[in-house]
């Protein structure tokens, strides 16, 4: 009897020091990331019948579980992927942002004093000086636009790199979680009790992920974990993992596309509209709705100024009675030809009516009869096929060979409108000011140059140079402030679902030290009951001595 | 009842720290720059607005300063001009008086001298530069010399041309007068009358009173083409002043577009700071109370 209550006394001891390990354990991961509270889970042992009743025998501990909810931790995963999604892009956007936030350094300024230099030849049509100014005016105008260029052509290279990044996170995530499977699997089968701290760990790197992209997890019978991103592509399956790697784009070799490695090799493209959520998607989003629009925009406003001005300064003569040249050089369309085209064409571009560009790129395909040429901004479409072709104020031909079907190209207006931007001439005199020939003191040519200023020119005639640029500044501007707002929105989505998960799993300092005083109660009672046990067991030694 | 994790209660009280932090640093950025809005994303629509309205005072700027060199180009005409019409004047006072029956021909030879050097300077007026140098009344030849003397009188050298200047956003004004309008236009021509009045006086014998009052005519012919080219650039002198006027109203407004557009409402700002500061430090001061309550305290 006594041996018995002794038992009943080591196994409730043996509880109590189950329950003040796990909690020490709690309140030393309180604040490690992915953790979730462990708790004992404690049971009576079997009774034992003795004729008259069944005798209790102590307690025994059936497992430490983790407090865990998958369904909440699925949402705190999503709300991750889309909250690093959105947070990447206002990241990058901002930058944009903060480059046209000076309005004494932007484009604008520099455009009026060269507006300004223009007027003062009208005024001065025979001055040195004057015409000197404007010119400078002119190179002054071209820096700005160049150095702007540039620092969008900055912020591509550095998505670029980052895209890179990227890529490799995921890459490592994915093997950690096919680790993670193994090493789970593993312990499960041999002990088959749940390996918490490793489940943990596990959610956390899915957790990981999710912050670079948005990914499926798939719970399998056995416990593992396959994931899968874009429209299913595998990541994990099981111990298996496929990677991500970064190409160059077919249509365009400066730009880092992604594209997806499958385990049998093959290397498949990934677009953008399969690269959503998590960092990545939010620099993709980035590059193909706001950073490349930028480029076309700034790129018009250089386009749209070079031709009108050096249309009208080729209408004029200069101050030797020459007639006026080129005044601006007018950078050209970029035509970028599939990489994995297998006919022989040679598509050019070129601009034939700079008022009628829009800031989209566009697309060419060949179907073996016909040419299908998208406009990126909103997929309208033209269908021809024959060359020439004028779309947009582009003209299309074919340079020369021949498309087969399945060759597209990618042909982009003005993206290098505002870094190819410069002014052609250097002598103050070519500045045809005058309207006709041979008379020195003719403005009227300087006159419709300056009107230029205040002229509807671009988009069909609807906005002035100034007026397509601060629709740039007017996008740029509404984009940052919608995704601050989205972006805060997701965040706080995030913190939510994050909240219900720590609810729950979280660890909570005074419910621990309640449990630590409960634990050393039961601790000392146990000891209490042995003790007793002991004092009996003495009785009964007494006894026979 | 939820149960609140300990890190929960960490992160959330640095995160409302960290946010009401960012926007006292926003509010001090604004009251630092004066501005309302420190990037587009601030308020895109004013942004885009300010850059146009920036535009249409820049070249509202632009024809103030255009309307400067119209001012100073017509003056310097009128200047001319008025040293034209006295000019005239004194000749028809010598016409006048050559007129007069008992004038030896010694002295018809001295107002025919007084004439020469009226034609010197009339051609002299005639040829004026500009403080560039551009002859001012040879319409776009600017560099050609205006008029040439002849036997007969003087050849005008320059071309029509008028000189065009953007005055005011529709409005483009003559800021000169074609040499030939002036001195040989309205019928008649002032060299050459000049030219034929020395001729006459330096001829013995009294003028035929026809021929004298013929050419007495063309004097007045003169003098009115010239009042009417001057009365002409007056008017613009004054239209130039009216526009002024208009175009310093125009500024005036574009500022206080630009300004209500962009400004800093100093008041509301400065007043916005010390609420931000005030709740930081609740938030702060609260923090502390809240993390410093556990149940370890006590064990």
């Amino acid at each position: 009897m006594a041996t018995n209550i002794l038992s009943i006394g080591q196994s409730a001891l043996a509880a109590a020091q189950a329950g003040l390990n796990t909690t020490g354990h709690n309140i030393a991961n309180a604040s490690t990331p992915g953790y979730s509270r462990q708790v004992v889970i404690q049971g009576t042992a079997n009774a034992q019948n003795f004729g008259f009743g069944f005798m209790g025998q102590g307690t025994e501990i059936s497992t430490i579980q983790r407090v865990y909810s998958d369904f909440l931790g699925v949402q705190v995963q999503s709300a991750q992927a889309s909250s690093s999604g959105l947070g990447n892009y206002y990241t990058q956007i901002q930058q944009i942002n903060n480059m046209l936030a000076d309005p004494a350094a932007g484009i604008s300024p520099a455009l009026q004093n060269f507006f300004s230099g223009v007027q003062d030849v009208a005024s001065n049509p025979t001055s040195m000086p004057s015409r000197q100014a404007a010119l400078s005016a002119a190179q002054t105008l071209a820096s700005s636009l160049n150095s702007m260029a540039g620092r969008l052509d900055e912020i591509s290279q550095g998505v670029n790199s980052q895209v890179q990044s990227s890529i490799s996170a995921i890459n490592t995530y994915a093997q950690q979680i096919a680790q993670l499977n193994d090493s789970i699997g593993k312990a499960q089968r041999a002990t088959g009790q749940p390996p918490n701290d490793l489940l943990d760990k596990r959610d956390q790197v899915v957790l990981d992920l999710s912050k670079e992209i948005k990914a499926t997890v798939v719970k399998q019978g056995d416990g593992s974990y396959n994931v899968f991103i874009g429209n299913g592509q595998s990541l994990v399956v099981g111990t298996a993992t496929s990677t991500l790697v970064p190409v160059a784009s077919p249509t365009n070799p400066g730009q880092i596309d992604v594209a997806y490695k499958a385990s049998n090799g093959n290397v498949i493209p990934l677009g953008s509209s399969s690269l959503v959520g998590g960092n990545l998607g939010g620099l993709v989003d980035f590059r193909t709705k706001s950073l490349a629009p930028a480029q076309n925009a700034l790129g018009r406003v250089a386009i749209g100024l070079a031709s009108n001005f050096n249309a009208q300064h080729q209408a004029g003569f200069d101050l030797n009675g020459v007639a006026g040249g080129a005044f601006f050089t007018v950078p050209s369309p970029v035509v970028g030809a599939n990489s994995g085209n297998a006919g022989t064409a040679v598509m050019g571009a070129s601009i034939s009516n700079a008022n009628a560009l829009t800031t989209s790129d566009y697309t060419l395909r060949y179907d073996g009869t016909n040419y299908t040429l998208t406009r990126l901004s909103d997929n309208a479409v033209t269908t021809f096929a024959t060359f020439p072709q004028t779309v947009d104020g582009v003209d299309l031909n074919l340079t020369s060979g021949a498309a087969v079907a399945g060759d597209s190209f990618l042909i982009r207006p003005t993206v290098n409108g505002a870094s190819g931007f410069g002014v052609a001439i250097t002598d103050p005199a070519k500045f045809a000011a005058a309207g006709q020939t041979g008379a020195v003191g003719d403005n009227s040519n300087a006159l419709l140059l300056a009107k230029l200023q205040t002229t509807n020119t671009l988009g069909n005639g609807t906005t002035t140079i100034q007026g397509a640029y601060s629709q740039l500044v007017s996008e740029v501007g509404n984009k940052t402030r919608e995704l601050g707002v989205t972006s805060s929105a997701a965040d706080n989505l995030l913190s939510e679902a994050t909240n219900s998960q720590q609810s729950r799993s979280g660890v909570n300092l005074d419910e621990e030290a309640t449990n630590l005083l409960r634990y050393q109660q039961a601790y000392q009672a146990a000891g209490k009951v042995m003790s007793i046990a002991s004092q009996l067991f003495d009785v009964l030694l007494s006894i026979g001595r | 009842m939820m149960r609140i994790s300990t890190q929960v209660l960490f992160e959330s009280g640095a995160a409302s720290m960290g946010e009401l932090q960012t926007s006292l640093l926003k509010t001090q950025q604004q009251i630092a720059a004066g501005r309302r809005i420190l990037t587009p994303a601030d308020d895109p629509v004013a942004s885009a607005r300010a850059l146009e309205v920036t535009q249409s005072q820049s070249v509202n700027t632009q024809y103030g300063l255009n309307r400067q060199s119209a001012t100073a180009a017509l003056t310097q005409v009128e200047g001319a001009l008025s040293g034209v019409t006295s000019l005239m004047q004194d000749v028809k006072i010598a016409v006048v008086a050559a007129g007069n029956s008992t004038l030896s021909d010694t002295e018809r030879g001295y107002l025919a001298t007084e004439l020469k050097g009226r034609l010197d300077e009339l051609l002299g007026l005639a040829n004026t530069r500009d403080a560039q140098g551009n002859y001012m009344f040879s319409g776009y030849q600017s560099n050609t010399q205006a008029f040439v003397q002849t036997a007969t009188g003087a050849t005008y050298q320059g071309d029509s041309g008028i000189q065009l200047l953007q005055v005011d956003a529709s409005r483009q004004m003559a800021v000169g007068n074609s040499g030939q309008s002036v001195f040989q236009g309205g019928g008649q021509d002032m060299f050459k009358t000049l030219t034929d009045l020395i001729n006459l006086f330096q001829t013995p014998g009294a003028p035929v009173p026809a021929t004298l009052a013929a050419l007495s005519g063309n004097v007045d012919l003169a003098l009115t083409n010239v009042l009417t080219v001057r009365a002409s650039v007056g008017s613009r002198l004054q239209e130039l002043d009216a526009l002024n006027t208009t175009g310093s109203d125009r500024d005036l407004q574009y500022t206080q577009t630009l300004s209500s557009l962009q400004d800093l409402d100093y008041t509301k700002a400065i007043t916005q700071l010390s609420q931000k500061q005030l709740t930081l430090e609740a938030a702060q001061q609260s923090f502390v109370k809240v993390s410093q309550l556990s149940l370890f305290n006590f064990l």
